[in-house]
């Protein structure tokens, strides 16, 4: 990649063959122009699939390792309106307010603990967060 | 390489496949079209190493990488189990019902970019001084992506998402800064000149 410029001899241009040395002198910027251009982006390219692979396997490592964020919220969602639902069956309809409150701190500490394991089979219950929840729900299978 | 850690991973991996596919799009994308409105602000200034025709080279390369690590990320989710989105859910806003208002930030950032982005081609057609114009409305689209992955994105409260969109999004802001304080004029106080 040496500047064709300076390993022009400067004595060529006043001579006869002027107008062809510099038209050849074009010739060569232009294809070290395009040359460089191409390893730019080879280079860009290179990097972009490099970024893809490296975010998809560090995403792929923390949802096989447990620590998927989306993953986690899920089962303690889960787990939460789960307890929810037994809470309120065995709080029966008169005192809801209060007890759905104290329900869901409880739950809250509850779900930290036990996430995963109350989170099997929980489907039929969650109907009404289904829609509210974001993440896949097939996560206990890859969380062990 | 033995078959079982392939099938391992692959089983592992089968239900999100596309759900990691396009996180990881996504985060592409993020960094790609940061790196790309960084390197077009700089186009106008001195970059150690780099010329002027350098910079459009680089400019135009991560635009279109953006734009495929895009088109990868929205795809891809057509393949999602869970969310079962249609390919209209994906590419017209305010018609999902997954988080309404964030995945249309998305869709229409998106649209932002795939439609003022590639318009640098058509630029002899648009007139020059028009398609200058338009093209400022690409940071505006990207603004919008960034304002999409910190709301919806699964990993928007990471840590290291935060750090990764920090060290991506700051320069180009900064340059963005820079370029809307260089175009401002303000009025010449008309107190100064009396006195």
């Amino acid at each position: 990649m040496q500047p064709k410029e300076s390993d022009n001899p400067s004595e060529s241009r006043p001579s006869g063959a002027g107008a062809s040395d510099g038209r050849a002198l074009a010739a060569a910027k232009r294809a070290q122009m395009r040359l460089r251009a191409r390893r730019i982006r080879r280079t860009i390219a290179t990097g972009a699939a490099g970024l893809f692979a490296t975010a998809f396997l560090g995403i792929y490592v923390q949802l096989a390792s447990g620590h998927d964020p989306a993953l986690v919220a899920a089962a303690a969602r889960r787990s939460s309106t789960s307890t929810n639902a037994t809470a309120s069956t065995k709080s029966g309809s008169s005192s809801g307010g209060e007890s759905s409150s104290s329900g869901q701190s409880k739950t809250s500490t509850s779900s930290t603990s036990s996430g995963e394991s109350s989170s099997t089979g929980e489907e039929s219950s969650s109907s009404s967060s289904a829609t509210e929840s974001s993440e896949p729900s097939s996560v206990t299978t890859s969380q062990s | 390489m033995s078959l079982i850690p392939a099938t391992t991973v692959a089983t592992a991996v089968g239900p999100h496949l596309f759900w990691i596919t396009s996180r990881a799009a996504g985060v592409a994308a993020l960094i790609l079209s940061s790196a790309s409105v960084c390197v077009g602000l700089s186009m106008g200034r001195r970059v150690k190493g780099m010329t002027g025709p350098d910079l459009r080279v680089a400019h135009e390369a991560l635009s279109l990488a953006t734009l495929a690590a895009l088109l990868v990320h929205g795809l891809t989710l057509l393949g999602d189990g869970f969310l079962k989105l249609s390919l209209s859910e994906v590419a017209i806003p305010f018609l999902s019902s997954y988080k309404t208002f964030w995945t249309s930030t998305g869709i229409i950032a998106f649209w932002g970019l795939a439609l003022l982005g590639p318009s640098y081609y058509l630029r002899r057609l648009i007139g020059v001084q028009r398609w200058k114009k338009l093209h400022r409305f690409t940071a505006l689209a990207w603004i919008l992506g960034i304002v999409h992955s910190l709301g919806e994105g699964t990993d928007a409260g990471q840590t290291w998402f935060l750090a990764m969109t920090a060290i991506a999004v700051v320069p180009p802001l900064i340059l963005l800064g820079v370029r809307w304080a260089g175009s401002y004029r303000p009025p010449r106080p008309i107190q100064a000149r009396t006195e």
